[in-house]
């Protein structure tokens, strides 16, 4: 059974969408997707010199006609995607609670997943857990293996410290094939750790897309004034810390600061970016930001 | 506004406690949060320290309201409508002279004294009493609050120590015989509680003092010119001091001698060989609280030459004693005695006779005739043999008396208090008394006339009898307030007080009891003067260091007492009860008010 968002409504729409990537990677089926191979598409890519044994049906007869040569038209390859959505899973993503943020994380991903899977596309679900044993579900392909990514998907619980990029070189070692990679986190890590991760994506010529997923009180805390104990979720870590209206602020320009050179990093680093606060409706960040990002073609 | 039990308002001092709880550090509220990196840089890693900042709710201060009103209702405030028929008791006694800030206790106690007379309406009625040398009324009516006034400023302290009195019972019963509104006394003794009708307002501080408290100058013996003084001081203070004892004589120091005083303990000194003056006094050249127990006054021992008068039937018996150095005897038949001026001798014989009243000298009865004031006598025996005798004392040194015999005798039987010096198996042979600084020795045989060497036993106990005699006239002192008998006044005697006031004497006086003053007593006896050393004598006006408190029972009131006051502690108990119920009804909702507190532990299970 799909979870609440997930109307025949909304998935009409998002069967409307299809994933765009910046890099070409080489498929295996045809698809819509363009390779780095020479094909059969409707896309012109380039010419080459006439040998005996071309279809004459690419011989460019103008160029024949101006320059007395033969030159036939080279096509390019569409193939399908292999999209790679890893989803965090630590601690810190059932803060303040598992319904408030790693669902509506895993609904994102859920999100794009059936876009994916609506374009016969093959998409594999990564859980990043500092668990021992990777947990990734297989290539699921065609829409009737949503459901299969919701079970697999919600039948994670978040829990354990993560380092982002040892758990992502683990999932990397056992990838064939390159693609889409969209890493699905709350980024609250510190900038190298971050960094270390996507550059690690980078470095397995992934085309990447980073969502950044925040609960409300995340962005908004909103303890007791007065003298409290916070206590990190993953690392058990407790500090002291005098709460305020003045606190609050800092926090909160903190926590934008930290977004801006996340944004800034995924900028220059050619990665898509986009922070999703989970009291957001899904339909409109879906529909809405995430084309504004140049996600969807 | 007044408080019945000021003593509650120290209870003001523990509020500072109220801030301990808050102080201490609480364990802080725990809350889980998906990330601490951004809040890494302000918040500090948790600690085990106890004591945190001060972080005071709304809720301290009500607390701290309520512990205020509590506190002042235990003090039991008032609000006193001004009485108009009061009394005043001045503390006169001697440590009231204690300096406080360079002004003596007595003088703000006159302030004080005025100031609440003057707070009086002019229809006000002021009754004034001092309580040395006993609690008495200085005037016979009320007075006018000026009148009053006046008086008060007029009352000088005496040297005098304070008559022990249960203030706590005396002055509600004061208060309610001579139906005063109020009675105030005003005195350098702490006061434990207050009532409606008696209160005590205290002048001064504990404080450290040095004191004099022993002066002796006497010859070393009937033979012997040579002084010798001895000084005791005393020191009420918590540390050791060094003091600088000076000796004069008229005026003129003498000799000077430094001697250490432990805390709390007393010294003394000795000076030998100084000039013979007609009266002595010592000081403590240091400075302390209290400068009149800093001096001490004696009157020089009586000439070495001691005048003996002698009353017997039997004179030549009697004149034997001039073979002894020094003395001169004159003696007069017992028929003579009552035409006898008795002026200027230090001795009195009475050698079987005695007086119809006790002499105002020393005086030796030798087997007095039956009826004597002192003793009764028994049956006459013969060699008694001395069974028992005091030891150590002045009369039994030296004397062997194994070899003690007399060959008549007449046990005694005392009347009086005394101490029997010599007893034998027949009863006591010697008996000593003391009336009021004279000394008197009955003997129940006959020890004249004086052999020298042909009876030793008795010739040294003769000489021992005499230095007894003359050791009474060495410049001992008296304590102040004691009446100084004045013997034979003539017309035109005078009496010359410390302060140089002359008194004429009147003619019959027989004691002069207004001797309140420290000092040296001069009785200007046609041309012979006498003197007469009074001193503050109660060590217990010398420690300043804690006085006696005075316990004043709130339960007593006077019939006119009750109308002049409006408690309104009660008021102040209902307000903190409210307050109590208002905190009671405040702390938990405070408590409880809906701040977000992190997911729940069974959604973070979920």
């Amino acid at each position: 059974m799909l979870p609440s968002p997930f109307t025949p409504h909304f998935l009409t729409q998002l069967e409307t969408l299809r994933l765009r990537t910046r890099k070409e990677f080489l498929g295996s089926h045809p698809g819509s997707y363009s390779s780095p191979r020479r094909g059969t598409s409707l896309e012109f890519a380039d010419y080459r010199r006439y040998t005996p044994g071309d279809d004459l049906r690419y011989l460019d007869w103008g160029i024949y006609a101006r320059s007395d040569k033969l030159y036939v038209k080279l096509f390019r390859e569409e193939v399908d995607l292999f999209a790679y959505v890893f989803i965090d899973a630590s601690a810190s993503m059932g803060y303040p609670s598992r319904e408030l943020k790693y669902l509506p994380a895993t609904h994102v991903a859920l999100a794009l997943g059936y876009i994916i899977l609506a374009n016969h596309d093959h998409v594999k679900l990564h859980l990043l857990q500092e668990q021992n044993g990777l947990k990734a579900s297989p290539f699921y392909r065609g829409r009737r293996r949503m459901t299969d990514c919701v079970n697999f998907a919600a039948a994670a619980t978040p829990g354990g410290a993560l380092q982002l990029a040892p758990a992502l070189g683990d999932h990397l070692k056992t990838l064939r094939r390159p693609g889409k990679a969209i890493l699905i986190s709350d980024f609250l890590m510190p900038a190298k750790a971050y960094q270390a991760g996507l550059n690690l994506l980078r470095a397995f010529n992934l085309d990447i897309a980073a969502i950044q997923i925040l609960s409300r009180q995340e962005v908004d805390p909103r303890f007791p004034n007065g003298s409290l104990a916070l206590v990190d979720s993953e690392t058990e870590q407790e500090i002291k810390y005098r709460w305020s209206a003045d606190a609050r602020s800092d926090y909160q320009a903190k926590l934008a600061r930290h977004n801006a050179e996340l944004r800034s990093f995924c900028h220059q680093s050619g990665i898509h970016y986009s922070l999703y606060v989970t009291d957001r409706d899904l339909g409109e960040f879906v529909f809405a930001t995430l084309p504004a990002i140049g996600l969807f073609k | 506004m007044e408080f019945l039990n000021p003593t509650g308002l120290f209870g003001l001092l523990a509020l500072p406690l109220l801030l301990i709880p808050y102080l201490i550090r609480r364990k802080p509220k725990r809350i889980a949060f998906s990330s601490l990196l951004l809040f890494l840089e302000s918040g500090e890693a948790a600690s085990a320290k106890p004591w945190g900042r001060v972080n005071l709710p709304p809720i301290f201060f009500l607390q701290l309201l309520l512990l205020a009103l509590l506190i002042v209702a235990v003090s039991e405030p008032v609000f006193s409508i001004r009485p108009t028929n009061i009394a005043i008791i001045l503390d006169n006694s001697a440590s009231m002279q204690a300096l406080e800030d360079g002004k003596p206790r007595f003088a703000l106690a006159k302030e004080r004294a005025s100031a609440i007379v003057g707070q009086l309406g002019a229809g006000g009625k002021v009754d004034l009493y001092l309580t040395t040398p006993r609690l008495e009324k200085i005037h016979a009516a009320p007075l006018a609050p000026a009148e009053a006034t006046g008086i008060i400023a007029a009352q000088m302290p005496y040297d005098l120590a304070e008559p022990p009195t249960d203030y706590g019972n005396l002055l509600p019963q004061l208060a309610r015989q001579q139906k005063f509104e109020r009675i105030y006394l005003i005195t350098d003794h702490p006061a434990r509680g207050q009532s409606v009708a008696a209160r005590v307002i205290t002048v001064g501080q504990p404080r450290a003092n040095f004191a004099l408290t022993h002066l002796e100058v006497q010859r070393s013996s009937l033979v012997n010119a040579r002084l010798e003084a001895r000084v005791e001081v005393a020191n009420y203070s918590e540390r050791d001091e060094k003091l600088k004892i000076v000796l004069k004589g008229n005026g003129a120091e003498l000799a000077s001698r430094e001697v250490v005083a432990g805390a709390g303990k007393t010294a003394s000194v000795a000076f030998e060989g100084f000039a013979d003056r007609p009266a002595y006094e010592a000081e403590i050249a240091n400075r302390d609280a209290l400068p009149l127990d800093n001096r001490r006054f004696a009157v020089a021992p009586a000439s070495r030459n001691l005048r003996i008068l002698g009353i017997t039937p039997r004179p030549r018996e009697l004149d034997s004693l001039k073979a002894i150095p020094g003395v001169h005897i004159e003696t007069i038949a017992p028929s003579d005695y009552d035409q006898t001026e008795r002026t200027g001798y230090g001795l009195e014989i009475y050698h079987f006779a005695a007086p119809a009243a006790l002499p105002a000298t020393a005086a030796l009865f030798i087997l007095p005739p039956e009826n004597s004031s002192l003793v009764d006598l028994g049956v006459p025996v013969n060699n008694v043999t001395v069974s028992n005798w005091r030891a150590p004392h002045v009369l039994t040194r030296y004397v062997n008396f194994n070899l003690f015999r007399t060959s008549y005798a007449r046990p005694l039987k005392p009347q009086t208090a005394g101490d029997i010096v010599i007893d034998s198996a027949a009863g006591p042979l010697a008996f000593a008394t003391e009336r009021q600084g004279v000394r008197y020795l009955t003997l129940g045989f006959d020890p004249f006339p004086y052999l020298g060497r042909d009876n030793l036993p008795m010739s040294v106990f003769t000489l021992n009898l005499l230095d007894w005699f003359f050791a009474s006239r060495a410049g001992n002192s008296q304590a102040t307030g004691e009446a100084i008998f004045l013997g034979k006044v003539q017309s035109g005697d005078r009496l010359i007080l410390p302060g140089g006031k002359s008194l004429a004497i009147t003619p019959g006086a027989g004691f002069f009891g207004g001797a309140f003053f420290q000092g040296i007593y001069q009785l200007n006896r046609g041309g012979t003067v006498e003197m007469y050393a009074r001193n503050l004598l109660d060590p217990g006006e010398s420690d300043l260091r804690a006085a006696t408190p005075i316990a004043i029972g709130g339960g007593e009131q006077s019939s006119g007492s009750a109308s002049l006051l409006f408690s309104f502690w009660p008021y102040l108990l209902i307000a903190s009860l409210m307050l109590l119920l208002l905190e009671w009804f405040l702390s938990p909702r405070m408590a409880s008010i809906k701040f977000w507190r992190g997911p729940s532990r069974a959604a973070q299970r979920s």
